[in-house]
């Protein structure tokens, strides 16, 4: 199968490669703050809490390392449930719940290591420093200590983080509108086919005369291809019923043109009509299918096009014959390029168009897309 | 004139039908829809004149000239096609876009018939005929012919010799007049002409090739060169025997072994 992969692919890889460097960062961070902290204040529980070094080093380690994993856990979560995809409020609200959730579970274990090594709720730093207030409260200005951690950890990894996210998304957004723009160039000059243009007017000019209700037909036809064509630089997605319309109307034209030499078989489920694709993406595909597959046929032949919505996948096959041993691709791509930008931009991974030339006789293009 | 339209969209045979309709000189003898019916129409009808569309399926109407030993008139027919038409202009032959304009063709008829001129002519038609036979695409048959064919209306009967090649070379195409042609070198499965200052390659082999040129005028000087023998300036003896030709306009060419004795007699020397 020759999958058709726009030059665009190239940004695939250049993705992983800044995402693979954040993460570097990210554990970078991670490992050297909570090591810091855990020096401190293991170091603190020696100095001020008069404690042998082997206490110290298993109390606050553990804690560290339950915080190290709870924020880890964190960072886990915000990224599974997409919360940096979220409008600030509902971000907001995130954040806050999970500081309290962290330092409470937090907190939590830091009095329960205390009781285990020293039988006491409280470390002894904070037991000698605060030695003149009651146990209780020397847990709760513990705990604030511990939550003061935390809190900043997520104000830091949400503020840096949302604000990545937000970089990214105008840039995908800079991207998108410039490949609509150079779709839209393409689409005036490759779509909006001069050479079928011409051969339809010659092909109109023919019928007035000796046939003109089939003339008047073609005109309307033809002005109602060129609004569809000039207005598809518009709107991002349109219905697959809308563009049939339009692929109908190409139809008929070129009908005219290769006379018996075209046959087409339409097989579009009802479902999927109401599918939202890329406007002008049917439409290359059919032309391509003509200008490369059935045109040169001497004796033309028989033009597929199918569309059906799978599990929540519509499904689009276009099927033609072309000429025996015609591997001729890099012309065919053109067209079939510029769609499959469109697609990766607009869907991501979630779309894909393949051209399966395996039949030399044949040739089918595929696109499958979240319905 | 008897014409023959070439198209496969059947709607632009019949538009160009009735747009010749209203022109009593030229009859429709025939209408072909790809390249190969084409080649066996004006084998077997030999028309005047062809129009001839350039996107086919199965080859295009450069494909369809190349096959062709002896050359119509033709008026090359695009809808839209920049690098035809671009070739086109590059080397000045006659095309019509579609839809064709009734004054163009009207003009290209025009033109058509001013170089076509009926051969039986006096002193002036004749010079214009010679002097149009300069111009490197143009003249198909008054001009392509030598004088003395010229005496004959129909020099593309399909009897005797190719007078003209079509040659496309890269963006450029040209109608060559053989008897313009000083010198053809097998390259590989290909030929390349030497034509004035230019070179281009002609994709046919040299024996194929050879078995229509005139023989009258043009000699295999060795196993991979046709001179034209208008051509000779000089005749050196050299090193063995050998013969060595100094062409007008091209390259000295060594007359093979076994060629000499044929070509001493065809010279008389």
């Amino acid at each position: 199968m020759l999958a058709f992969t726009a030059p665009r692919i190239a940004a695939q890889p250049e993705r992983t490669q800044t995402e693979m460097r954040d993460s570097f960062l990210y554990a970078g961070l991670q490992w050297g703050c909570w090591g810091v902290w855990f020096w401190v204040l293991a170091s603190g529980e020696v100095l001020l809490g008069e404690v042998p070094w082997r206490k110290a080093l298993l109390v606050w380690g553990v804690v560290a390392l339950a915080a190290l994993c709870l924020t880890h856990a964190l960072r886990g979560a915000s990224k599974v449930d997409g919360w940096f995809a979220l409008p600030v409020r509902p971000l907001v609200t995130r954040a806050l719940i999970s500081m309290a959730v962290v330092s409470a579970i937090l907190c939590g274990i830091a009095v329960l290591v205390s009781l285990g090594v020293y039988g006491s709720p409280v470390s002894r730093m904070s037991a000698n420093v605060l030695y003149k207030l009651p146990v209780s409260v020397q847990v709760l200005l513990q705990g604030v200590a511990i939550s003061a951690t935390i809190v900043a950890w997520v104000a830091l990894y949400f503020g840096f983080t949302s604000q990545r996210w937000r970089y990214r998304a105008e840039l995908r957004q800079a991207q998108l509108s410039e490949a609509l723009q150079e779709a839209e160039l393409l689409l005036l000059k490759f779509q909006l086919n001069p050479h079928f243009l011409f051969n339809a007017l010659n092909g109109v000019r023919a019928l007035i005369a000796d046939e003109p209700r089939k003339a008047q037909d073609a005109v309307t036809q033809l002005a109602r291809t060129l609004r569809y064509t000039l207005a598809s630089g518009d709107a991002e997605l349109v219905t697959l019923g809308r563009e049939m319309e339009m692929v109908n109307d190409y139809l008929s034209l070129e009908s005219l043109r290769l006379a018996d030499r075209l046959d087409v078989v339409r097989d579009i489920e009802p479902s999927a009509l109401d599918a939202r694709i890329p406007g002008m993406l049917m439409q290359t595909l059919v032309e391509n299918a003509i200008k490369h597959g059935i045109a040169p046929l001497r004796h033309g032949g028989t033009l597929h096009i199918s569309a059906r919505v799978v599990e929540k996948e519509l499904i689009i096959e276009v099927s033609n014959p072309r000429p025996v041993g015609d591997d001729h691709v890099p012309r065919e791509g053109v067209g079939l390029r510029s769609a499959s930008g469109r697609l990766r931009l607009l869907f991501g991974a979630a779309a894909t168009l393949n051209l399966d030339l395996l039949d030399p006789g044949r040739a089918t293009a595929r696109v499958r897309l979240p319905a | 004139m008897r014409a023959l339209i070439v198209d496969d969209e059947p709607l632009a045979r019949r538009e160009l039908r009735r747009l010749l309709s209203g022109f009593s000189r030229v009859e429709i003898i025939g209408e072909a829809s790809d390249v190969d019916e084409a080649r066996q129409s004006i084998e077997s009808l030999s028309p005047d004149i062809v129009f001839l569309d350039v996107q086919m399926p199965g080859g295009t109407g450069f494909d369809l000239l190349a096959q062709l030993d002896r050359m119509p008139r033709i008026i090359f027919t695009t809808a839209y096609d920049q690098y035809a038409v671009k070739a086109f202009d590059v080397s000045a032959l006659d095309y019509l876009l579609k839809p064709i304009e009734p004054d163009r063709l009207a003009a290209a008829l025009k033109k058509v018939e001013a170089t076509t001129a009926p051969a039986p002519a006096s002193e002036s038609s004749s010079a214009s005929t010679s002097a149009s036979a300069s111009s490197s695409a143009l003249p198909l048959q008054g001009g392509a012919s030598s004088p003395s064919a010229s005496t004959t209306p129909n020099a593309t009967r399909a009897d005797g010799p190719m007078e003209q090649l079509f040659v496309r070379d890269g963006p450029r195409c040209w109608f060559v007049p053989l008897r313009e042609v000083s010198v053809f070198t097998a390259e590989g499965n290909y030929v390349r002409l030497q034509w004035g200052k230019d070179k281009p390659l002609l994709g046919r082999s040299l024996i194929a090739l050879e078995e229509k040129l005139d023989a009258k005028r043009f000699f295999r000087a060795n196993r991979r060169q046709i001179v034209n023998l208008d051509f000779i300036e000089k005749v050196e003896l050299g090193l063995g025997g050998r013969l060595h030709i100094q062409l007008r306009d091209g390259p000295e060419v060594e007359i093979s072994r076994r060629q000499a004795r044929q070509f001493r007699a065809r010279m008389s020397i």
